[in-house]
């Protein structure tokens, strides 16, 4: 197995042993305390552009069970990690993961420690990371959230989803992962948009609007024609957001969106509404600025209980409602599965 | 939700002593449960019998009763206490037992006591099979089939069973107590014929078996609002069919996937929430991977062995939330302990691995070894490390036994099949065994029931042992401390000595770095050193900690001889250092104790007590000292390594040197004969020529012993000329190179046990425990007492005279403890210990004296005032409580080999009201209205008359066998004679304890060829229908001496009896 090395803008060197695809890398690192649900989180769409540390110690224990996948392939940038060599050249699931970073072209780094990594990352915030055969320190730092994120993950081409409710939804595909189109399938009937569509072509073929998960800086150029169609139907249709969707809508609605420190990624947070706690999946690099609700018509529904991070927002009077984190957990808990049985709700008593 | 404020006094139940099943997990959470109480203002009055527990200590709760756990003792303190509230689910099976039996009585009503925590209704959905499989049926959880079977019917209910294997369920059952696996029909009727037969129950729930299928844990906690959050799931390595108490269980899960993780945890909530859990507790699932189709096994309602074991395996302090949860507060009030920063609503992430290892017996019982739903093992290790493979070999060396370093099994293809088949406690090293040889892991996956995943872990360990050279260090030493490999496995498979591996680390600079446990994956700051030792590259350490520090080890592993009163100890000198203003350090590898508390030190280490990951801590530590005598023979055995390492001076306490003079049996013997000490008349021999060559002609009995100490295994009395051979061929194999000390054995003696604290020069004793039965039976199964002159002051002046000469004689600082034999000729010396002993937490309970602070102070250099002992006003009885029940094929009788699993403590005015309430807390609380049985040997015979008094005034039926029967004429004694099991006559014996209300049993065991197997019978029996049973013709005349003079038990603060 060849040495291979991460290199981060702090300066900080560290050999590992490579595995996966043969290549260099570059991306914003952060890191995950998800301790299942490796391969969900290796293709989950919202990770492009960044590598991955795994803060659970050894990845690929269980086999890699291609059905459930998040996406057609594998999205982030490399994969980091402590224990995925010895269970890659004995045990078979371990070879399996190999074989999948490398059909994907992802590479990975292997024997890390990878808890230095994230008390690295908790102290200074995301950085910029390379993965190289070299230890050599690179003069170049582009910043990795400044690409179109969301033109790499969003579907090309529309297509529908017949599901189980009778309302029929636009559906927003701004990265999306296969679990939220299956959770969201399961109340209503979905035609499934990429974030190029023209917009002004869809008015009033459907009964509400949701927008999903994705990558990236929710303020971002490309991302402006989402923007302006959600605030242009605020109020004609209900709205409905998680993830990148729910930041979207903040920003539609006349809010702010901030980059965290170092975000929140793992399936251990727990957010309040101030009566009941719910654990919850989280992965977000960007929250919304809850000062910047200030006079607009979006409520905060509910706080992370740790840092206060607003993690649902709602516009009763417009219908509108969203969520941070992943109600579809995968990985990760399910406990507001109750958002689903919200968005029926909403629609129905918007059409009684 | 803030406390309730209608909450004022609170009485927690305690588990009582230590039984397999049931052991130090219940002081770690009731300890908790009280400080966490205390900490809101609340008044907290505890009732545990067990006097060997930190929970008892006097700066734990505010008001004390060590007095048997009863309802009639409950209904007694709440009333002097003015208890308004009580908190059951800390106690474990013995609380909630005593809760069903205060609700079925009304006594909960009648005292209007508010029960914290879950309710008595849900202890009753999930306790009771019945209720709980309903309940899953109404909610749509899978539960395997049940069917019931009666007494009268069973063998036509059978016929509808439609498959096999079934297991047999007993409700409110402990540590799988009573439970069994049937895989035909004919086998459950045979199982069906014993069971009606030994308990009195008619009814007998059976279910489908789960066997082979996937066995996960959660550990969830939920609060008066609802909330729920898991803390984190367990998965046993062993497969359904084997308890989850004798498996070893990895944490967090390793082979599920997020989709079966999260049904389970999804289930979990569902099925806690519907029975109502207000606090902690545990639920267990069977899992199909196949299928992805699972089935509910059981909930614990309650605190647990698992949520002790998933407290230290995740940093979530499952106990002290649950005690904040029962006064009234909810997740998102309470702040996480660890962090300071963060709630205690969240879920650990842990970025690391755990492996627990059960600790058997059969190292002192030779019993069947093989493993299934009934519990055998006395305690656990816990393993962490930064993989699977480093967690399940620290786990390894943590057992502390023959197997953690030798690891191979010489033994035929066949036989290693056989164990891996076949669970036992030797099934892992048999998997081991078979990648050594090259097997199928396929094969070894499917026979063994284990995940393929593990084996090919276990692989990895495999194959880095198969490179090494006898005689060589390999030059990838750090390869093999990665994956956890110690220094004493390379050592048995190199030969190279352990301290040689250790200087060459030290050299070549291989050492582990130290990780904190922190419940977030290092996501939050952690403000409490909780740590861990890996081979990685980020040492966590908090380099800035200043102030003297002084390290602690704890005792590891629970097991016979060495439980959890070295955790009282180690946790009272923690304190007394912290105190002093001390920086400790605690290490420890058993994650049921208090000492593992993250609260309790300045720094907790959770590794191997072993000469290698002390030394390591020590290296970076760089402690003034260390302290080994709260650590049994775990830390005597250290002592020299720990010198050759760092120097004597690294011993806090009696010098290493000391030790091992006070060690080795023949140099201990020669110091006594220049001192002038009587002691029994020895001698000594090194090979079995000698034996027979010397010992041919000398009196038996003798008592043999290695020279050197070999934890616990103390002595043995020696009878004949065939077990003396047999004896000292074991001892030579044991310890080669050893020679075996043989003594004559004091008849007819009193044992007494001397605990005393000195500073090289003066000293003080404790106290001084008389033992009840005569010398010969081991002192951890003695039942002791002390108090008011119960030696007489020549015996006393004669201990003094002893202590006095040993102490500078072996420079003794800190606390030893002595064994006396005393007899009209005088008193003998028949050990020193130079540490700590089993029954140090019991004198200091019996004395209210804080012996271990004043030891603490010796070990730093102070001198002691030689002081008077204080006059004792009260007695206080020790008495052991037993496995028997667990091992069938154990004999219960008292012997040298100590089998006791924990203890009680009867305290009274009077030796008599200490004997009876040690009698009920032993579990042989004598009923009124049944019939006695007496059957003694001829040699007890002599005591007959001592039994008079009381059994004149019986008023129940007096049953004897036959020759007990005419000595008991003869001393003017009426009785019915009972006939041997196998006779034609009637009544027999067996009927007799079958049909009747037995309230006693006295049977001492014969020597008589062919008596013996009938008076095993006989104890047996007892055993299993739970009468009553004294082996001892001494206890008995005490037990019947007291129980004639009727005394009326009051229940007191243990202040009241100063």
């Amino acid at each position: 197995m060849s040495h291979r090395f991460l290199i981060l803008e702090d300066g900080t060197i560290i050999k590992g042993s490579g595995f996966g695809h043969d290549s260099g890398s570059y991306g914003e690192i952060v890191f995950t305390t998800a301790m299942t649900g490796y391969l969900e989180s290796i293709t989950d769409p919202s990770y492009r552009g960044q590598m991955l540390v795994f803060a659970a110690p050894t990845i690929g224990n269980y086999p890699l069970q291609k059905g459930k996948m998040e996406s057609d392939r594998a999205q982030v940038s490399a994969v980091i990690t402590r224990d995925a060599h010895s269970t890659l050249y004995s045990g078979e699931s371990g070879t399996q993961l190999d074989r999948f970073l490398k059909d994907n072209g992802v590479p990975g780094i292997d024997g890390v420690d990878t808890r230095l990594l994230v008390r690295k990352i908790r102290e200074h915030g995301v950085m910029k990371a390379y993965i190289s055969d070299t230890p050599e320190f690179p003069d170049e730092w582009p910043d990795p959230m400044a690409a179109d994120l969301v033109g790499a993950v969003s579907t090309m081409s529309s297509y529908t989803v017949a599901g189980a409710g009778k309302r029929n939804i636009l559906y927003i595909d701004v990265g999306t992962k296969t679990s939220l189109v299956k959770s969201i399938s399961e109340i209503f009937s979905l035609t499934v948009v990429p974030y190029s569509e023209n917009f002004s072509n869809l008015e009033n073929e459907y009964d509400a609007i949701f927008v999903s998960n994705g990558p990236g800086d929710p303020a971002h150029p490309a991302l402006a024609k989402v923007r302006e169609f959600l605030k242009g139907n605020t109020g004609k249709l209900p709205i409905f957001g998680v993830c990148l969707g729910h930041q979207l809508l903040a920003l539609s609605g006349g809010g702010r969106t901030i980059k965290m420190k170092f975000g929140h990624r793992g399936t251990n947070h727990a957010v309040t509404d101030g009566e009941n706690i719910f654990i919850t999946s989280h992965n977000h690099g960007y929250a919304v600025d809850p000062d910047s609700l200030a006079g607009t018509s979006l409520k905060i529904g509910q706080r992370d209980i740790n840092d206060g991070t607003v993690e649902m927002l709602y516009d009763q009077k417009n219908s509108v409602y969203s969520v941070q984190y992943h109600p579809e957990g995968s990985p990760g808990p399910r406990d507001y599965s109750q958002f689903y049985s919200l968005m029926a709700k909403v629609v129905e008593d918007y059409y009684a | 939700m803030p406390r309730d404020p209608a909450i004022k006094t609170v009485l927690i139940i305690g588990s009582g002593p230590v039984v397999i099943g049931q052991a130090a997990e219940f002081d770690y959470s009731g300890s908790q449960a009280c400080l966490s109480m205390k900490e809101e203002g609340l008044k907290t009055v505890l009732l545990n019998s067990n006097p060997a527990t930190i929970q008892t200590d006097f700066d734990i709760a505010d008001r004390i009763y060590i007095e048997p756990i009863n309802a009639e003792a409950v209904r007694r303190i709440v009333e002097a206490e003015k208890v308004d509230s009580v908190l059951f689910s800390m106690g474990g099976q013995t609380a909630l037992n005593l809760a069903m039996d205060l609700e079925n009585s009304g006594m909960i009503r009648k005292l209007s006591l508010k029960v914290l925590g879950t309710g008595v209704a849900s202890i009753s959905v999930a306790e009771d099979r019945k209720k709980f499989h309903a309940r899953m049926m109404e909610i749509g959880e899978p539960v395997a089939e049940s069917y019931t079977l009666t007494s009268a019917d069973y063998e036509q209910q059978a016929d509808i069973i439609s498959r096999f294997p079934v297991i047999a369920r007993t409700s409110f059952s402990l540590g799988g107590s009573g439970g069994s696996i049937a895989r035909d029909k004919e086998d459950l009727i045979r199982f069906c014929e014993w069971f009606f037969r030994s308990y009195r129950s008619d009814s007998l729930e059976v279910e489908t078996s789960l066997l082979g299928l996937k066995e996960i844990e959660y550990e969830v906690i939920r609060d008066n609002v609802g909330n729920c959050i898991t803390v984190c799931n367990m998965e046993n390595l062993d497969p359904m069919g084997v308890h989850t108490g004798e498996s070893i269980v990895v944490t967090p899960s390793q082979t599920l996937s997020d989709a079966e993780y999260h049904m389970l945890r999804r289930a979990a909530i569902k099925v806690i929430s519907s029975i109502g859990i207000v606090g902690a507790c545990n639920i267990q699932f069977a899992l199909d991977p196949e299928s992805e189709k699972y089935f509910i096994v059981e909930v614990n309602p309650r605190t647990s062995r698992s949520s002790a074991l998933a407290s230290k395996a995740s940093g979530y302090p499952i106990a002290r939330i649950a005690s904040k949860i029962a006064v009234g507060y909810n997740l998102d009030e309470i702040l996480n302990p660890i962090t300071k920063n963060t709630f205690a609503a969240f879920e650990p992430s842990l970025d690391y691995v755990t492996v627990k290892i059960p600790r058997w017996p059969f190292d002192k019982f030779h019993v069947a070894r093989t493993l299934g739903v009934q519990m055998k093992s006395i305690g656990e290790v816990m393993g962490i490390g930064r993989t699977f493979e480093e967690a399940t070999m620290k786990a390894i060396s943590s057992l502390d036994n023959e197997m953690s370093q030798k690891i191979r099994m010489y033994e035929s293809d066949d036989r290693i099949w056989e164990y891996i088949s076949i669970p036992s406690d030797l099934r892992i090293y048999a998997i081991f065994e078979a990648l050594f040889r090259n097997f199928d892991i396929g094969l070894i996956a499917s026979k063994s029931g284990y995940d393929p995943y593990f084996i090919w872990k276990f692989r990895n360990i495999v194959d880095m042992l198969s490179g090494l050279e006898v005689g060589t260090i390999p030059e990838n030493l750090l390869s093999f401390k990665e994956l956890g490999i110690s220094d004493s496995i390379i050592s048995s498979f190199t030969k190279v000595s352990a301290v040689e591996i250790f200087r060459y680390r030290l050299d070549h600079n291989i050492f582990p770095q130290y990780k904190s446990i922190d419940t977030c994956s290092g996501e939050f700051v952690a403000m409490t050193p909780y740590m861990y030792s890996t081979y990685d590259s980020e040492d966590e350490r908090n380099a800035s900690r200043t102030g003297t520090k002084i390290m602690i080890i704890g005792s590891g592993p629970n097991r016979i001889s060495q439980g959890l009163e070295f955790d009282y100890g180690a946790v009272k000198a923690i304190k007394k250092l912290r105190n002093d203003g001390y920086t400790t350090i605690m290490v420890n590898s058993n994650p049921e104790t208090v000492s593992t508390d993250f609260d309790i030190s300045d720094i907790l280490y959770f590794e191997p007590l072993t000469l290698e990951h002390i030394s390591n801590i020590i290296h970076v530590e760089k402690p003034l000292g260390i302290i080994i005598q709260f650590s049994g023979q775990t830390g005597q055995n250290m002592a020299m390594g720990l010198s050759d390492i760092f120097g004597p001076d690294i011993i806090l306490g009696t010098s290493p040197t000391d030790i091992s003079h006070a060690e080795d049996r023949t140099h201990f013997a020669e110091v006594l004969k220049h001192l002038g000490i009587r002691q029994p008349e020895f001698t000594t021999v090194s090979n079995l020529q000698e034996v027979s060559e010397k010992l041919w002609k000398i009196n038996l009995p003798v008592i043999l012993r290695s020279s050197f100490i070999i934890g616990g295994r103390a002595m043995d009395i020696i009878g004949d000329r065939e077990s003396l051979m047999k004896r000292s061929e074991e001892l030579f194999r044991e310890r080669p190179g050893f020679p075996i000390l043989v003594s004559r054995y004091v008849e007819d003696a009193d044992e007494i046990d001397v605990d005393f604290v000195s500073d090289g020069r003066s000293f003080a004793i404790c106290g001084v425990c008389m033992h009840i039965e005569e010398a010969g039976t081991h002192s951890g199964d003695a039942t002791m007492i002390i108090g008011k002159s119960v030696v007489s002051p020549s015996v006393m002046g004669e201990i003094e005279r002893i202590v006095g000469l040993l102490v500078p004689a072996f420079k003794l600082i800190g606390l030893s403890n002595l064994q006396l034999a005393s007899n009209e000729s005088g008193v003998y010396v028949i050990e020193l210990n130079t540490r700590s002993s089993r029954s140090i937490p019991f004198v200091s309970k019996a004395t209210g004296v804080n012996w271990v602070a004043i030891a603490v102070d010796t070990m730093l250099g102070k001198g002691i005032d030689r002081r008077a002992d204080a006059a004792m006003k009260s007695y206080f009885i020790k008495i052991p409580v037993f496995p028997f029940k667990r091992f069938e094929d154990l004999d219960p009788i008292l012997s040298p080999e100590m089998k006791s699993t924990g203890e009680g403590m009867g305290a009274g005015l009077t030796p008599e009201e200490a004997i009876i309430k040690a009698m009920a807390i032993s579990g042989s609380r004598f009923k009124e209205g049944g019939s006695v049985i007496i059957s003694i040997n001829d040699r007890d015979k002599a005591s007959i008359p001592f039994l008079k008094p009381f059994l004149e005034n019986f008023k129940g039926q007096v049953y004897a066998t036959a020759g007990t029967h005419d000595s008991l004429l003869a001393a003017g004694i009426e009785s019915v004679v009972v006939y041997k099991i196998g006779d034609i006559r009637e009544p027999r014996i067996d009927q007799v304890m079958f049909r009747n209300q037995v309230s006693l049993v006295v049977n001492t065991p014969s020597e008589v060829a062919d008596q013996v197997k009938d008076s095993f019978q006989i104890r047996k029996i007892a055993i299993f229908r739970n009468i009553p049973l004294i082996t001892n013709m001494r206890l008995a005349r005490f037990v019947f001496a007291s129980m004639e003079k009727r005394v009326s038990l009051e229940y007191r603060e243990i202040r009241e009896y100063y």
